[in-house]
């Protein structure tokens, strides 16, 4: 009973891990740019199968990464440029970006069952075998999972934190009009945002691939799973969505352990819905 | 008294409408085609008046119409009702439900209640096919397989005989729609365009707007279950496939391709859509690729849809635009 407590314990901090870089991908996108990019599961998708082309032609799993992150950040870029940029000027704007952003997220998800089929594609293992430390068992590949994904975090808040171009972002998700008077490139720093948020969940799809497949719809139940994380979090705060992914990793498992993994959704929606009544701005939001 | 300019478009479609029977009558393919359009309409200006008149980001409507159409079938099924009371019942239940989400979603905000409703659409799949489903008949992964079909006067409609159906559709969707003109003229019309306009304004001349945005997320429930309802009679039959995003991708191009908030243009854009679905369905996979393209390209480009080309809003036309522009670039 503890062992298996454990062992279920392991893999939702794993998961957290993993949703914690997509989350967090969310959150900057929705803090800094305003836009909910429905879009977003699609890129989850995109980093799997791009991944998945690449290792086809036997490139090796570094090197499939390397290539894929910049396709991922140009992918990000062009969405921001073409689709949300031009509708910046409009007054009912938000809106019509949720709209453009969802018809993007219905096309490349057409465009994935077109080009791949519509059946799972499975990547290999990263690490194969396991260590067995004091009747634990780890496996390589979930430990490998919880350091690259923590590794990732780390360089995201240093890069935040220390770098101009951090600094920048910053500047504006805080303010937008101030940033430009002190010489901030907004248009720049939005297009940004975009391209690192597709580079984050895309680097998620990657990680998880191995375990749960990639398929053209699968991108859906990221997209939830990355806004019920985000909500839950507060909308635009990294912080709060930070918490909430390892909160909600840890809830799944459990669920997962105890009724099944199809009541998931349900439970995590339950808990969103519950905190929305009682803060309708999620653990550490604020409205704005 | 003059006549307003979206009723007299509504009642010209209608009036060409109610005439295509007289050629098609025989043709099957048409007929189902046509009553469609009747039924999409509904769905798509109920969603617009959501969307585009009060400015409520649900992502639902899909979801409604499923909810209606289960509901009535489920209740003539089990409960041996008349499908006639099985409209109404399930557009209340339908509304019903849609109360219940709209009470905690309308108090949040923007993209929090398009992903609350996006939410509900989600988890509707695996409830129905769920065990749960199944207790309240909806069949499991199955689902539907036999829905009773209309009676009247001792006549049993049949999917062979598609004139009393179409004229059944067209009488109720032209008092759905009906309904819809009325409100987006009414009191609560006019509030929804000042909140729109000026949500701080509104409020400070005590507009409550929470208030009218549950009214009306009520009154387009009932009508898209109500229409859900009479799709499930009529085709006989109901599956969670509905529910796949093909469905809420094409009823989005009507949304798009007929212009947010531009009463009777999504009625517009979903007799366009339809035609065009049926007209691009022989590219199979790429048809909804296509539709996705469209959507994006649309709302990037278009903004004001189809009607937004023969009715621009601020009495400027697409011509006379580029002109005002090329004046005031002479004038310096």
């Amino acid at each position: 009973m503890i062992r298996e407590l454990i062992d279920v314990l392991i893999s939702g901090i794993t998961n957290g891990s993993v949703y914690a870089i997509m989350a967090v991908g969310m959150a900057l996108v929705y803090g800094v740019t305003r836009v909910f990019n429905f879009a977003y599961g699609s890129f989850y998708s995109m980093g799997g199968y791009l991944a998945w082309m690449f290792l086809k032609v036997k490139v090796g799993y570094l090197f499939a990464i390397i290539l894929v992150i910049p396709l991922l950040f140009l992918a990000g870029f062009a969405t921001e440029k073409f689709a949300v940029r031009p509708l910046r000027e409009r007054k009912d704007w938000e809106m019509m970006a949720l709209m453009a952003t969802l018809g993007l997220a219905l096309f490349l998800d057409n465009l994935y069952l077109v080009a791949f089929g519509p059946f799972v594609k499975s990547l290999p293992l990263i690490l194969e075998g396991q260590a067995n430390l004091g009747g634990f068992v780890f496996a390589f590949q979930d430990i490998l999972i919880l350091l690259i994904a923590v590794s990732i975090m780390i360089g995201f808040m240093l890069f935040l934190g220390r770098t101009r171009l951090g600094m920048s972002v910053r500047a504006v998700a805080q303010n937008v009009s101030g940033a430009q008077i002190v010489g901030v490139a907004k248009d720049r720093v939005f297009g940004f945002t975009f391209a690192i948020s597709a580079v984050l969940v895309g680097s998620g799809g990657i990680l998880l691939a191995p375990k749960y497949f990639v398929s053209p719809l699968g991108g859906w139940e990221i997209l939830v799973k990355a806004w019920v994380i985000t909500a839950f979090g507060g909308m635009g705060s990294i912080k709060g969505s930070l918490y909430a992914a390892f909160i909600l990793g840890i809830v799944e498992a459990l669920v997962g352990w105890q009724f099944g993994f199809t009541w998931t959704l349900f439970a995590w929606v339950a808990i969103l819905l519950i905190t929305l009544i009682v803060r309708p701005q999620g653990l550490l939001g604020t409205w704005g | 008294m003059k006549m307003r300019k979206d009723l007299t478009i509504l009642i010209g479609i209608y009036l060409i409408f109610s005439a295509l029977p007289i050629l098609f009558h025989g043709d099957l393919y048409i007929m189902n085609i046509l009553i469609m359009c009747l039924i999409w309409g509904v769905v798509a200006a109920s969603w617009d008046l959501i969307m585009g008149f009060a400015g409520i980001f649900s992502f639902a409507q899909v979801a409604f119409f499923i909810i209606g159409a289960y509901g009535s079938a489920i209740l003539t099924n089990a409960l041996g009702i008349s499908p006639w009371l099985g409209l109404p019942a399930g557009g209340l239940i339908t509304a019903i439900i849609g109360v219940l989400v709209g009470l905690p979603c309308l108090r949040l905000k923007g993209a929090y209640i398009a992903l609350v409703t996006f939410a509900v659409h989600m988890i509707l799949v695996p409830f129905l096919k769920s065990d749960a489903g199944r207790a309240i008949g909806t069949g499991g992964p199955q689902g539907i397989l036999s829905i009773a079909p209309l009676k009247l006067f001792g006549y049993t409609y049949s999917s062979m005989e598609p004139v009393p159906w179409f004229y059944t559709t067209f009488f109720i969707s032209l008092i759905a729609l009906f309904i819809i003109y009325k409100i987006i003229h009414s009191k609560w019309g006019l509030a929804f365009i000042a909140v729109r306009d000026s949500e701080v304004f509104a409020k400070s001349i005590g507009i409550n707007d929470f208030k009218y945005k549950l009214l009306v997320f009520g009154v387009s429930s009932f009508l898209t279950g109500m229409i859900g309802a009479l799709y499930a009679h009529y085709v006989g039959m109901l599956s969670t496939r509905m529910l796949g995003l093909d469905r809420f991708l094409i009823l989005m191009v009507m949304l798009v391709l007929g212009g947010l908030g531009r009463f009777p243009g999504a009625v517009i854009g979903a007799l366009i859509t339809v035609f065009l679905s049926e007209l691009l369905r022989p590219l199979e996979v790429y048809r909804l690729l296509i539709f996705g393209a469209m959507v994006t390209i649309l709302v990037v480009a278009m903004p004001q849809g189809i009607t937004g080309l023969f009715f621009p809003a601020g009495g400027s036309s697409p011509i006379a635009r580029p002109a005002r522009f090329i004046l005031k670039k002479l004038r310096g």
